[in-house]
This record gives structure tokens, sequence and C-alpha cells, in this order.
């Protein structure tokens, strides 16, 4: 695995742990960077990354507090708190 | 890659511990805590009460990686704890400083970093040119 790569990660932990603290500001900045890297370097986001970013705000969604989540028929519905819906199926 | 001393200046800084080990301000000499966030010219690091940002430029900062680096080069250094210690590989331009219990830390000229946070993969610390 590249050195990309492994930012990408770090960067999605990072984000994951300030949206977890409540620093929202840092964990969309760690998301916009993590983005820009993968840009640059023509990487595939992680799955899990895709799922718990918003695409508008760059926000970490957390389920509960600034994500709202349900599941319908053959898909969930994740809605941001800036208003983006995202949908994706289940698999 | 793993983040290894001989990496650290194409990686992600974010979430590190460092310490300003000198700086051409004497104010900012001594300044340690996790690395919160980049911009071009320069870091913050959060020391739990305040967030400082300490110019790249003029500075030596002193990065903890947590994870012990397994290195090969680092066999000829200290054939005891291989993993424990940074290598001494020749032509690593971040000087070496000594490693603790499962710790190592790593001393880079902050001028070394002087570039835009997502680029630094690409553009920083490869050149032999400085």
């Amino acid at each position: 695995m590249g050195i990309p790569e492994e930012r990408i990660e770090r960067l999605h932990e990072q984000s994951r742990e300030a949206a977890a603290a409540g620093d929202v500001d840092r964990s969309q900045e760690y998301v916009r960077l993590a983005r820009r890297i993968a840009e640059r370097n023509r990487l595939r986001l992680p799955r899990e990354f895709r799922r718990f970013t918003c695409d508008a705000c760059d926000a970490y969604l957390v389920p509960g507090v600034n994500a709202q989540v349900r599941l319908q028929s053959g898909h969930v519905v994740i809605r941001c708190d800036c208003g983006e819906i995202a949908r994706y199926p289940y698999d | 890659m793993p983040l290894t001393p001989e990496t650290l200046t194409r990686h992600e800084l974010v979430g590190l511990h460092a310490r300003v080990a000198d700086a051409t301000n004497p104010d900012l000499i001594g300044v340690s805590g996790r690395v919160v966030s980049e911009t071009e010219r320069t870091l913050s690091l959060d020391d739990g009460s305040r967030v400082r940002q300490v110019p790249k430029r003029g500075a030596t900062l002193e990065f903890r990686l947590d994870a012990p680096t397994d290195e090969a080069a680092g066999a000829g250094k200290a054939p005891g704890t291989p993993s424990e210690l940074p290598s001494e590989t020749p032509g690593v331009r971040a000087g070496q400083s000594g490693g603790c219990e499962g710790e190592a830390y790593v001393t880079v000229d902050g001028a070394r970093l002087l570039s835009r946070p997502a680029l630094r993969t690409e553009k920083a610390g490869d050149s032999t040119w400085r």
C-alpha cells in the first residue's frame, strides 16, 4: 500500500475521532484533505469513507448526531444536516 | 509504505505528536502537542489547553512515531532492539535522534515540510537538491 492510501486511512480515522469529539470543522478539514489526496493520486476512496461522509459539505456523518439514517426497501437513505441526501443499496 | 522516518516527510502528519526542538522564534521552542492541522507553511500543535500554530520554516520538529518502526536498515545500528530505534539510513535528510520504549523520535527540519498538505506526498522530501 502506498503512502497516499495510508494518508487517506489515517485522515479517515482522525476525522472520525474529531467528529466524535464534536470538532466539526476539523473533521471536515480532514475529509477534504483525504478527498484531495485521492483526487491527486487517482485513488478510489474506501467504501466506509464514502458512506460516512457528506458529498456536499464534507462533514463526517455520525448517525444520530448530524445524520439521519432510514432503511427502505432495497436501499438506505442517509441525510446530512446540510440537507444532502445519499442513497445506497443493501449489499 | 508504512510511516517510517524515511517516509515521514511525505506521510500524514495530522495525529502525530510533535515537539518543536529548535526555532528561530525562541518562544516556540519546547512547544509540543498533537498535530491537528497543517497548512502550506505552518503546523498547528494542540497541547491540550491551546492550539499553537508553528511556522515550518525556521523550525526543527521532533515527531514521535508510536508504532515501532520495523526497519531492515535499523538492524545494523542496534542489534538488540532494531524495531524500537529509528534507523540511521544514509541519505535520509531527516536527522535521527534516540528512541524510547516502543517509540521512535524523528527530527525533521521544518523546511523539508514546506508544501501544501495534499501535495507533500508528491513533492516534498524526495529531492536530493536540497
